[in-house]
């Protein structure tokens, strides 16, 4: 590389640099079961992905609907599709 | 911001911001053990040895069924209250390659449980690369190595530390599930078509260099449920004798989404069959003609009617298939449907960082 910036371990081998891309954790924000929940506070960047996790869920008896979302400036709506039957969702949200 | 460092590439992405914690690397796992959801199955079947005319005693099993993938389970040691981050690498990739996601995220004291679920069974296994963000890492992943760059937020946490491999993704996006996984006709008399045929959903990525070296993060959402119904009834004289007889069945595949690298720029979500079922109750009875009287009542209250199906169901739910491990689940909690098909975030990474 010309220009940027490059960083290398003791070995002289690369652990990162400017001509990388990667996602930088925002915040991690956890939705109940059966609940509509907006989250505020999320920090602002040029680019966010939002990634949903089903945390605890084993079982397949259940209908198992995930939070839908929406991100809009610091505010993450999430929204149960079920009163019943949506379970426990982690949103993690990450920029660059 | 005012203070703290702020790294950006040419297209503006920011990838170290001083004031946010950067994931790193955790560490490769293998996995601990690797199952199955057991069959659900029953049946019962009363009377029907030696009926005469044509009582249907074919396929009370799992004949003409599609197979089941496996689950690989996997125990990241990591503590706190964020799941780690894991990406696959899979046992191969190309358009032949079977499907992995992961299926389960659970905390268990001060591990995470990580279960793969992979649509085909294979002689490799997935491979789990694990990030954390630095709060949840031990400092001794750094020990002893005095070179790099270290960022600290304003409350004097460290957020970024290139002795600890950061998370490098060069790409990612949205990945859309299929939504039945079996289209077309589920099945015909006692043959069942439950195998999945949906067509793969494909997006693209950044294009990279090496399909085999991707490594990719993408929890499984979606599922579907797709089950086979039928039954017949038949009734007249053999040989003398009168003759009833009632068979009703329910087959029934639980799917779960999982994915794959198709090649160096494209990324792949379908279906593999995560559990399946089969139900039945057959009754018959054969009589000589003069006592028909004395049988037919009782039969024909079974014959032709929802009811049948309903008492199936009734089984299947009762807690008496509750206990098959994996799930303590008895798979049918809707049918001919799906869930959590939309909006599936992914990341895409090199394993070739972190060997």
């Amino acid at each position: 590389m010309s220009f940027g910036l490059q960083i290398r371990d003791a070995s002289g081998n690369e652990t990162f640099s400017s001509t990388d891309i990667t996602w930088t954790l925002l915040g991690v924000y956890t939705s109940n079961a059966n609940t509509s929940t907006n989250h505020t506070g999320v920090p602002i960047m040029p680019t966010r992905l939002v990634t949903r996790t089903m945390v605890d869920q084993i079982s397949g008896d259940d209908e198992s609907y995930v939070h839908t979302f929406s991100l809009s400036g610091s505010t993450l709506t999430t929204t149960a599709p079920s009163g019943s039957d949506t379970i426990k969702t982690v949103f993690t949200v990450f920029g660059k | 911001m005012a203070q703290g460092l702020l790294v950006k590439n040419d297209n503006g992405d920011v990838l170290i911001d001083s004031e946010f914690t950067h994931y790193h690397f955790l560490g490769k796992h293998t996995h601990a053990s690797v199952t199955q959801v057991p069959d659900i199955t029953g049946g019962s079947t009363a009377n029907t040895g030696g009926i005469g005319g044509n009582s249907p005693d074919q396929n009370k099993g799992m004949q003409n069924m599609p197979a089941k993938g496996e689950i690989y389970i996997y125990s990241v040691p990591v503590n706190g209250t964020n799941p780690p981050l894991c990406f696959i690498k899979p046992t191969s990739t190309g358009s032949s390659a079977p499907f992995a996601g992961i299926v389960v995220t659970k905390q268990n004291g001060s591990n995470w449980e990580i279960r793969v679920f992979q649509s085909a069974v294979t002689s490799d296994s997935p491979v789990l690369y694990c990030f954390a963000p630095l709060s949840q890492i031990s400092n001794s992943a750094a020990s002893g190595d005095t070179y790099g760059l270290q960022t600290f937020n304003s409350s004097g946490a460290a957020t970024f530390d290139s002795r600890i491999k950061p998370l490098r993704a060069p790409g990612g996006g949205e990945i859309t599930s299929p939504g039945l996984a079996h289209t077309g006709s589920l099945g015909s008399t006692w043959n069942v078509s439950l195998s999945v045929n949906a067509s793969s959903v494909s997006t693209s990525f950044a294009t990279q260099s090496d399909a085999n070296d991707l490594i990719y993060y993408c929890p499984s959402l979606a599922h579907a449920c797709q089950k086979y119904e039928y039954q017949a009834a038949d009734s007249g004289y053999y040989s003398g004798d009168r003759f009833s007889w009632h068979r009703s069945d329910i087959w029934w595949c639980f799917y779960r989404s999982c994915f794959r690298i198709a090649s160096t720029s494209s990324f792949e979500a379908n279906y593999g069959v995560f559990a399946r079922g089969h139900f039945y109750k057959h009754e018959a009875a054969e009589e000589p003609w003069y006592n028909f009287q004395n049988l037919f009542g009782a039969l024909l209250g079974f014959l032709f009617g929802g009811a049948v199906f309903a008492g199936l169901f009734v089984a299947i739910s009762s807690s008496t298939f509750t206990n098959v491990s994996v799930a303590a689940g008895n798979y049918l909690p809707y049918s001919n449907s799906y869930r959590n098909t939309s909006g599936n975030a992914f990341m895409i990474s090199k394993a070739s960082f972190y060997d």
